[in-house]
């Protein structure tokens, strides 16, 4: 590299690229709460939180083309009739959790991208592992701002966020409309 | 110290990453992203690309001045690769590979050349049936705005990442990690204070849409330019292998390296200044 005179970049050692453990990378940007108080400014929501039943997945799998993560639908409804929905998908490498706001009348305000984790491996799709990173989400203090690395290189999709919120207006079409 | 806050959110196809001192700063620079996506999507059947799409070989359209100018920068980067990069070519094999939608009234595409396409002011026209796609330079594009918008807000410090087009400023320079595509590892570290840089990869199975024609030899391509625009069209003109990339990288002030397939990392030099 250095008979080619370039040193704007730095490249580094094959032998620690080769043996560097796979490794965890999330970012958190928001917590729940900062979230909210985000897309609903000055407005107080109440938890509406439900188990989603085996007839219900069916129902919003059928209507938007995939089924939720979890059984648990984690939505607030707001004042003004608008909701805060919470939800998590699974990319090939990663893990996401995102917040939908909508409007009273069921169309998206904005989507907002709470905590993204990467991993290598099978760690991603061993369900004991999901389980425990999804119970962790509630409550747990969360480190926010902190290491966040610019990546360059990495084909990021954001298909299963727009599958996830395609599946989150089928809910609220079917279970929270009235509600 | 400044504060530094970092929001993320789905636009773009990707993820949009900004960084600012301040939630209202990142709130402008993410409207100002979502106008670019809004003009320039081909999945919106009514952006300013779409409506090219579809009528653009029957009459004029006229779009917005940021439409104009992404394309009046992608012709310039037609002409200055030879082709290499084409965003005419680039829009016909992504709608034969299904990864583009067909809007009402779209016709098939039979030009597969940039000339075909014609700019005067903010009125465009095809000359033949044509579909754009404006996916390797319109990210690039939102982010330098995205950043015009952050220092109008007057955030001390800025960093915009649209899918691994990044362009930042501040009182301090950004580190960038440059990853392996697949395997996400690190494989070269990047600094940028007032500047831009952009990856682009080679995935097996054909995956990077806006890559119609590619040099095997080679996994990824990263550009470092003063613009993100640029950085990002760069991207595609060396990954393509173009014996004219050394020239393009010298007209942008650009500097770029490869990832081959063989796991060598290797700078590709700017064509040097005739004297």
């Amino acid at each position: 590299m250095g008979s080619t005179g370039a040193n704007w970049f730095t490249i580094l050692p094959a032998a620690v690229v080769a043996v560097a453990p796979a490794t965890v990378h999330a970012t958190v940007y928001m917590n729940v709460e900062q979230a909210q108080s985000a897309m609903f400014p000055n407005q107080k929501l109440a938890p509406r939180f439900h188990q989603l039943q085996p007839a219900e997945i069916a129902a919003i799998r059928k209507a938007s083309g995939t089924a939720p993560a979890s059984r648990d639908l984690r939505a607030w409804k707001a004042p003004d009739g608008g909701w805060f929905l919470l939800d998590g998908v699974i990319g090939k490498h990663e893990f996401i959790t995102y917040a939908v706001a909508l409007t009273p009348d069921g169309a998206v305000r904005r989507v907002e991208i709470l905590e993204y984790r990467e991993t290598y491996g099978g760690e991603v799709r061993n369900a004991a592992w999901r389980q425990q990173f999804v119970g962790k989400r509630f409550g747990s203090p969360l480190k926010l701002g902190a290491d966040i690395k610019n990546i360059s290189g990495a084909t990021l999709s954001s298909r299963h966020i727009t599958d996830g919120v395609r599946r989150l207006l089928a809910t609220w079409q079917l279970l929270l409309r009235n509600g | 110290m400044a504060d530094r806050l970092t929001r993320c959110r789905p636009v773009l196809g990707t993820f949009v990453e900004i960084t600012a001192d301040c939630e209202a700063a990142i709130e402008s620079a993410f409207r100002t992203i979502g106008r670019v996506h809004a003009l320039m999507s081909a999945h919106e059947p009514e952006s300013d690309l779409s409506r090219i799409n579809r009528f653009a070989h029957q009459r004029a359209v006229d779009v917005d001045p940021w439409t104009a100018s992404v394309l009046e920068r992608a012709l310039f980067w037609s002409k200055q690769s030879e082709g290499a990069f084409d965003p005419i070519r680039a829009g016909k094999s992504a709608l034969e590979r299904g990864l583009f939608p067909t809007h009402p009234g779209q016709p098939g595409p039979e030009a597969c050349h940039w000339s075909w396409l014609e700019i005067t002011g903010t009125s465009i026209r095809l000359l033949k049936p044509a579909c754009i796609d404006l996916g390797g330079i319109a990210k690039g594009f939102a982010v330098d705005r995205a950043i015009s918008t952050l220092k109008a807000s007057e955030s001390a410090l800025g960093l915009v990442n649209a899918g691994g087009d990044i362009a930042g400023f501040g009182p301090q320079p950004w580190p960038i990690q440059i990853v392996e595509p697949e395997s996400r590892r690190a494989i070269a570290n990047v600094v940028i204070c007032n500047g831009a840089v952009a990856t682009s990869a080679h995935l097996p199975g054909g995956r990077a849409d806006h890559l119609p024609d590619i040099d095997s030899r080679l996994v990824s391509a990263t550009v470092c330019a003063p613009s993100a625009i640029d950085a990002d069209a760069l991207t595609k003109i060396v990954l393509s292998g173009s014996p004219f990339a050394a020239r393009c990288l010298r007209l942008a002030d650009a500097q770029a390296f490869v990832l081959g397939a063989n796991g060598e990392i290797r700078a590709i030099q700017p064509e040097r200044q005739a004297a």
